[in-house]
């Protein structure tokens, strides 16, 4: 695999031919199930990622989206260095994550939305303090770090409060300052908004368009917060089975997916709805609004037979809301539109 | 050597934070060392008698050692281990420029110097009330022994459990019962930790004298009381030092192994 030493340069995140595998034992139910797996454990393979390759340049910010068990945090993993690759070719920074060189991990940080570092007996202020030292941060830095992150994520209060007693929202920011506290370069992000009420969630959003920008790191995101998506990430890698099927820019997603126009009319009679649904899929009604999604071939059609049969005041043709896309890939539609 | 350091003090804290707990452990210690004292002065009643070659005041040293070795060797937070690893939460640890077993012997060391620190202020205050004729060890060399022995009874405790705490890289469900077998069956009654081992029969003896068990706290407290010297000494030492060798090694190669198939769960 020679990748062109200069090009490499230009790379902070290289994957090439990557596959993961994972021995799994399939327990049948119940009791019975459980005995006879432990004498004769059945042994599964799964194919977790299917040879996928990738390359992020240094500052940018890329959304991983698809549905559940699509390898979204499989990657991540990989990339962080907790999980060895089956096959293939990973690099990070120069580093093969998976020697977790002290060098590497001190450029890193993975943020798992429902992991926690903070020590759950004592006050948060104890871990960043671990972590200064774990980190060896120069105790002015770590001064400079822990106020700037302290003041945008507004938990100056929090610090000195055992984590036990914090709601789930405060303790995420502070788990985000202690995963930060040594300014790593690359960010994994794994669901950071997962759990948190609407404020909360704008608070992470925006510190991560701040530290994005302000520091020029290299961040991945995995979410399925819409706005999470819509809000920060510019290119879009969608993951479903352990297959890439799109890698490009959020508002390319929807020219490449989207499978239907929507088409909205405003009538000025009010006409018989079954007679429009047999144009096209009758999204929403409310005379005189009609909004129908119709196949993209069939577009030019629907709209002639529209102006035809019905008494239209107006008509306008749009394309799919990015919402609707995403929506779709999440749930795993993705599938049947490549090739 | 700041990161260890740093690891030592919030371990120290954590302990504190249950602080209750600890008492009541600490209590519980205090008060079977009344039972097995009292138990012992009704045996040896008649100061003169012998049993197995132990009078009184040996044997009761022999169970105030115990005692102290106990809380200083078999006082492992590396019981946690284990869980880590099958929970996922080793994810932590993996994640930060640090190594996972100097964190475990670090947080190790700050509970046993915890604890030690108490066993020292409990046992000269029932030593006051108690005035129990206890054996003290005078000769430099079997003093030396004993606090060499007693360290590699430290590592190779550490070491082995650990090595049972990869259990759950390949089969998450047994790591408990991997743990639970190696401190009842091997720790408290193959160490020596329960009774004296030279009442076993003496061909049992010399097999078990090849395992690495009867090293975690039998051998240390018999050097204590000058029963094993001389040439039985630095053969002790010997075997004990080639089993935390060997065992170090392996732990190391287990890890290793044991990383390629980690699944990172817990999401």
């Amino acid at each position: 695999m020679a990748v062109d030493k200069k090009e490499n340069d230009e790379k902070a995140i290289i994957v090439e031919h990557l596959t993961k595998n994972f021995e799994v034992t399939v327990k049948e139910k119940g009791l019975a199930g459980s005995l006879a797996s432990l004498f004769s454990p059945k042994k599964k393979t799964v194919r977790a990622l299917k040879n996928i390759s990738f390359t992020i340049k240094p500052g940018e910010l890329v959304g991983f989206i698809g549905p559940n068990g699509a390898g979204k945090t499989t990657t991540l993993k990989i990339l962080s260095g907790l999980l060895y690759p089956t096959s293939g070719f990973t690099q990070v920074l120069g580093f093969d994550p998976w020697e977790r060189r002290p060098d590497y991990l001190k450029k890193i940080a993975l943020v798992m939305g429902q992991k926690n570092q903070l020590w759950w007996d004592l006050p948060a202020i104890d871990t960043l303090e671990l972590n200064r030292a774990i980190y060896e941060i120069p105790k002015r830095k770590y001064e400079e770090t822990l106020d700037e992150l302290v003041s945008i994520l507004e938990v100056k209060k929090l610090l000195n409060v055992q984590v036990r007693r914090l709601s789930l929202g405060q303790r995420m920011r502070l788990e985000f300052v202690a995963a930060l506290l040594h300014s790593p370069q690359i960010l994994f992000l794994d669901e950071p908004t997962i759990g948190l009420d609407l404020v909360a969630q704008q608070k992470v959003r925006d510190f991560i368009y701040e530290y994005n920008r302000r520091r020029g790191a290299t961040i991945i995101l995995t979410s399925h917060n819409m706005d999470d998506l819509i809000d920060l990430a510019k290119r879009v890698i969608v993951i479903d089975r352990g297959e890439i099927l799109f890698d490009g820019d959020l508002q390319d997603l929807v020219k490449e997916f989207a499978r239907d126009k929507i088409i909205k009319v405003y009538l000025s009679r009010e006409d018989d709805i079954k007679e429009l649904e047999k144009i096209g899929k009758l999204k929403k009604f409310d005379f005189p609004l009609a909004i129908l999604s119709v196949s993209r071939e069939a577009t030019a059609i629907a709209a002639a037979e529209l102006l035809q049969n019905f008494a239209v005041s107006d008509l306008t043709i749009e394309e799919e809301p990015i919402e609707e896309i995403i929506r779709r890939v999440f749930k795993g539609e993705m599938r049947k539109k490549k090739k | 050597m700041n990161k260890y350091l740093q690891i030592f003090k919030i371990s120290f804290a954590q302990e504190f934070a249950y602080r209750l707990n600890f008492i009541m452990w600490r209590v519980r210690n205090v008060l079977q060392i009344f039972l097995v004292f009292f138990l012992w002065t009704t045996i040896f009643a008649d100061q003169s008698k012998e049993i197995f070659g132990y009078n009184r005041d040996k044997i009761i040293t022999y169970v105030f050692g115990i005692l102290v070795l106990k809380a200083l060797v078999l006082s492992a937070r590396v019981i946690d281990v284990s869980g880590e690893i099958s929970r996922g939460d080793l994810t932590n640890y993996l994640l930060r420029p640090v190594n996972y077993f100097k964190y475990w012997f670090t947080r190790d060391l700050s509970s046993k110097a915890l604890n030690l620190s108490f066993a020292a202020v409990e046992f000269f205050l029932l030593y006051l009330v108690l005035k129990p004729s206890l054996f003290f060890q005078t000769d430099a060399i079997q003093l030396a022994g004993f606090l060499l022995a007693t360290s590699l009874a430290i590592f190779l405790f550490f070491v082995l459990l650990f090595i049972v705490s990869f259990v759950p890289f390949w089969a998450p469900e047994l790591g408990w019962g991997a743990q639970y077998l190696l401190i009842i069956v091997a720790t408290e009654f193959l160490s020596g930790g329960l009774f004296p081992l030279d009442i076993l029969p003496i061909k049992f003896q010399e097999v078990l004298y090849f395992t690495p068990f009867p090293y975690l706290i039998f051998f240390p407290l018999q050097i204590f009381l000058g029963k094993v010297t001389g040439l039985a000494l630095v053969k002790g030492i010997l075997i004990s030092s080639l089993w935390t060798f060997i065992l170090f090694y392996s732990m190391k190669k287990l890890w290793y192994k044991g990383l390629l198939v980690y699944r990172a769960e817990g999401r």
